[in-house]
């Protein structure tokens, strides 16, 4: 035991000794050293991705790789992931069986969205699953000297977008779903519950191209309901109380689309809305839950199923994403909460409540 | 020749703390006269340089140049044809140019700042032989970075820069305040050299007794924003260190500075 | 080899932009936040004007000026107006945003279809098949490096000693009987005509402009110009333009390098930041002996 301390204190005491006497060009190297290490590092780490392939499984069954590039967090673009992937599970391709998936979240910054793209092409993914516009077109950009199809979901214009063409065909080894909301039947619906109402407010993120584009949906047949547009654009979620405040004074009710700055501060929205008896009518059906009189959503899981299958189509190699024209779903639920209703004063008329799909009593917290 | 007129300068005007500095001062300097100003802190001796400088504004007034009303002139245009040496050493060079781009930046004063070479080739000998009059080695060092340079150097580069190019006003404002006895009296000759060389109407601020006395053809003691003392020529040569220093008592007692 | 080629080709087009934060950062000693609004206005601009079929390489031109008119207003903001150096960036910022959202016309503006500096009739003859790949690569270098040599010449100009002055000690540009706001005010035009320029590139890399594009612009050049400047700190042969120019490549590598661990984007933000701190500490390592010793 002596013998095993003292040989240990020697032992440091050398290091020590070692340690000062290098010290100065210790200092020098370090840093070279350090920068060197570095570099290998990233080299190794990109290199490796380089040579990536595609696992076969020994027994001859192939294993497909599918890069997800999300945009941002949000509930109604993690449904519509929720679903692809059931989607594709509905379709024989499963995770854990014969499918590996890489997901990526590029917290809406565009430049990350590039650099996901990116990676995918580079470490030859078999398909890339890209929810949102700006993801979409990343994902277009760089797998476009490939042939690694992309599908994306969640676009309310892939037009405007430009990645298909006036007619739903595709512009390129791409294709996918569209998240278009029911402007027409939303209105009807509007028109039903509140006949005397006059004009319907929407905020909207200015950045927000599904918002754009839906807005000038609206504006293009609100007469024909006998209504008139009025809407407040705002920036960040900061903005929302003052927009609410000012868009309240001027209108009989709110309409809220699925935009992710204006749905994150929709609690909000609903308190300022509660206190002057305005309704607000929501797109999907959380919304609804949460304190939206009514919406004609469509559910963003079944997108994803419907997105999924056009997927595994391509994947299995059925079909080509040129040859596919996009898709997106016609028919809208109708969701009701019948306590917001109550807390309203406002009766919803009969043929509404039996058309509901679902109805809630409760305000969800 | 420069005159400032009726100067009025408040301090912290309309607040509690409002000081009037200059009061209806007046003061007119010849041409090629070297003026040594002295006097207690407080006094007005670096507001005054900075009045005619245009670095800060006076309340009523006027400055003139050569009888041309420069009241109104901001102070970079002032400064075509003033040099300034400051007390602090790091005010009149650049620490992260090298010692040749110091001098080729002051070399280019009062002419156009364009896309030309900032250093001009033809001119680098002179700008050695400058520097080699300092005996500071700094001649041998054209390529060091001036902030590896000590206080006195860079005071000295300071000097050199401020009278490379044609001006008729040098102001110095305590610039050998800062420095070793041995180097603030080697700057002090060099600053003798080059008034007398170049002719430059000077005004020069001190709080070294005997600087202001050796130096210099006038003499100024000012006290809460005027002039106390004003002599200069032969009267000036009479005056010795004890008539100062019990000048300088006298105020103390009887103002209670 | 794909992932080297698009990292060298995103921290190049980015390293044009760093060139710019390096005027206002290292140079003028003037944080400068307009580069979050005057990155996407040179996107904007770009696409605005592709759009309106006018040639890509003069819209690089064009989006070069409408950055030196940014960085002029935030120049005057803050040299006339007498604004704070930060707040001057932050409000031009702020308007900027509204400004490119205008100029743009929409928040989303592809421009796939359309020709660009990459992608026209000339370059499309001019590359032989088997540089294909190296296309974009080699149009982004050659942009950049006559950036970076041009502003290397601009600054042993005398207007270019005056600049490093200003930010060095504006007294003395002030003795020089120079008006030392003008000269931060062209400091700024510059910085943010290369920003402008780099978004234009980066726009018609990525074939189109988002109005979230920009946010973050500052914290990426400021990365890259720390890690460059530091990481080369004493070796005096390699200029400072070109460590800026390795600092933005390296930044880049290295959010590609975690993106193919798996790592999350959120997490790649304290990924930066504990980067930086490294190579801080690094640097400051030298600093301090050189202290002690002196």
């Amino acid at each position: 035991m002596q013998t095993y301390i003292l040989s240990l204190f020697v032992f440091a005491a050398q290091m020590n000794m070692r340690a000062c006497l290098v010290e100065h060009w210790y200092q020098i190297m370090k840093r070279r050293t350090i920068t060197l290490l570095m570099a290998a590092l990233m080299a190794t780490t990109l290199l490796i991705g380089c040579g990536n392939k595609d696992d076969t499984a020994g027994t001859g069954d192939k294993t497909y790789t599918v890069g997800i590039s999300q945009f941002a967090q949000h509930g109604s673009l993690d449904n519509c992931r929720e679903g692809f992937i059931q989607g594709l599970k509905e379709e024989g391709i499963e995770e854990g069986k014969n499918l590996k998936i890489e997901l990526q979240n590029a917290q809406a910054d565009t430049g990350i969205a590039n650099q996901i793209a990116q990676n995918f092409v580079s470490n030859k993914v078999d398909l890339i699953c890209a929810i949102a516009t700006p993801s979409a077109q990343s994902a277009f950009n760089a797998a476009m000297s490939t042939d690694i199809p992309v599908i994306y979901t969640a676009i309310s214009d892939p037009v405007a977008a430009e990645l298909a063409k006036e007619d739903k065909s595709s512009v390129g080894n791409i294709t996918g779903s569209s998240d278009k909301l029911p402007v027409e039947a939303q209105l009807k619906m509007i028109r039903e519950i509140l006949p005397e109402a006059k004009t319907i407010g929407i905020i909207y993120t200015t950045s927000e191209a599904n918002s754009e584009a839906t807005i000038k949906e609206y504006q293009a047949i609100v007469e024909q309901y006998g209504f008139t547009l009025e809407t407040v654009g705002i920036n960040t979620v900061a903005d929302v109380p003052l927009a609410a405040e000012s868009l309240l004074a001027k209108v009989d009710c709110l309409n809220n689309l699925t935009d992710n700055t204006v749905v994150s501060a929709l609690p909000t929205i609903l308190a300022k809305a509660n206190e002057k008896k305005i309704p607000v009518f929501g797109s999907e059906v959380e919304q609804v839950k949460i304190g939206c009189l009514a919406a004609e959503g469509i559910d963003y899981v079944s997108l994803g199923i419907k997105t999924g299958k056009m997927a595994a189509k391509v994947l299995k190699g059925e079909a080509k994403a040129s040859d596919m024209p996009f898709e997106s779903i016609e028919e809208s639920n109708l969701y009701l909460n019948t306590k917001v209703a109550e807390t309203l004063g406002i009766t919803i008329p009969e043929a509404a409540n039996t058309r509901a799909i679902e109805k809630f009593d409760t305000i969800t917290e | 020749m420069l005159e400032v007129k009726n100067i009025n300068k408040y301090y912290n005007l309309g607040t509690v703390n409002e000081m009037c500095l200059f009061r209806d001062f007046n003061l007119k300097i010849q041409d090629g006269e070297f003026v040594s100003v002295i006097g207690s802190n407080g006094s007005g001796k670096t507001s005054l340089l900075n009045i005619i400088c245009g670095s800060i504004n006076v309340e009523s007034g006027n400055i003139y140049i050569n009888d041309k009303d420069i009241t109104n002139k901001k102070d970079f245009k002032r400064y075509k044809k003033i040099g300034r040496v400051f007390q602090n050493p790091a005010m009149g060079t650049c620490p992260n140019m090298t010692i040749l781009e110091n001098m080729s930046i002051a070399d280019n004063k009062g002419k156009v700042f364009g896309l030309g070479k900032g250093t001009n080739k033809s001119r680098v000998d002179y700008y050695r032989e400058q520097l080699s009059q300092l005996n500071l080695g700094l001649e041998d060092k054209l390529h060091t970075k001036v902030n590896s340079l000590s206080g006195g150097q860079r005071q000295a580069m300071a000097l050199l820069m401020s009278t490379m190019t044609p001006i008729e006003f040098l102001i110095l404002d305590e610039h050998t305040a800062a420095l070793d006895p041995k180097t603030a009296e080697i700057i002090m000759e060099l600053t003798n050299k080059i008034v007398i060389e170049k002719q430059l109407t000077t005004i020069m601020v001190t709080h070294n007794l005997r600087y202001a006395i050796e130096y210099g053809n006038r003499l100024l003691m000012m006290h809460q924003g005027t002039c106390l003392i004003d002599k200069s020529g032969a009267e000036k040569d009479k005056i010795e260190m004890d008539d100062l220093l019990q000048m300088f008592n006298k105020i103390s007692i009887e103002y209670g500075n | 080899m794909g992932i080297i080629i698009s990292v060298f080709e995103e921290g190049i087009i980015y390293a044009i932009m760093a060139l710019g934060i390096y005027i206002t950062y290292k140079i003028l000693d003037f944080p400068d936040l307009t580069v979050d609004g005057s990155f996407p206005l040179g996107a904007a601009v770009t696409v605005a004007l592709i759009t309106r079929d006018v040639n890509p390489y003069v819209t690089l031109l064009i989006s070069f000026a409408a950055g030196v008119i940014a960085g002029i207003c935030t120049g005057l903001i803050h040299v006339k107006l007498n604004v704070r150096d930060l707040l001057s960036g932050i409000i031009m910022m702020t308007a900027l945003y509204t400004i490119n959202l205008e100029i743009a016309g929409k928040a989303n503006v592809p421009i796939f279809t359309r020709e660009t500096i990459f992608d026209n009739d000339l370059v499309n003859r001019i590359f032989p098949e088997f540089l294909k790949d190296y296309k974009k690569l080699i149009i982004i270098v050659i942009v950049a490096l006559i950036s970076k040599i041009l502003l290397d010449l601009y600054l042993k100009t005398k207007s270019g000693y005056l600049l490093r002055g200003v930010g060095d000690n504006s007294i003395l540009v002030t003795c020089l009987a120079k008006d030392s706001g003008v000269v931060k005010i062209l400091g700024l035009a510059i910085a943010n005509g290369l920003v402008a320029l780099s978004g234009s590139v980066m726009s018609q890399n990525q074939r189109y402009f988002d109005a979230t594009t920009g946010t973050g612009t500052m914290v990426i050049g400021l990365a890259s110009v720390i890690i460059g400047i530091n990481l080369f700190k004493n070796m005096t042969v390699i200029k400072a333009t070109t460590a800026v120019i390795i600092g933005s490549i390296i930044y880049k590598a290295c959010v590609a390098a975690a993106i193919q661990i798996g790592i999350s984007a959120t997490s790649l933000k304290l990924i930066t930041a504990v980067l930086f701190l490294i190579i801080l500490v690094i640097s400051r390592d030298r600093k301090k002996k050189v202290k002690a010793n002196a």
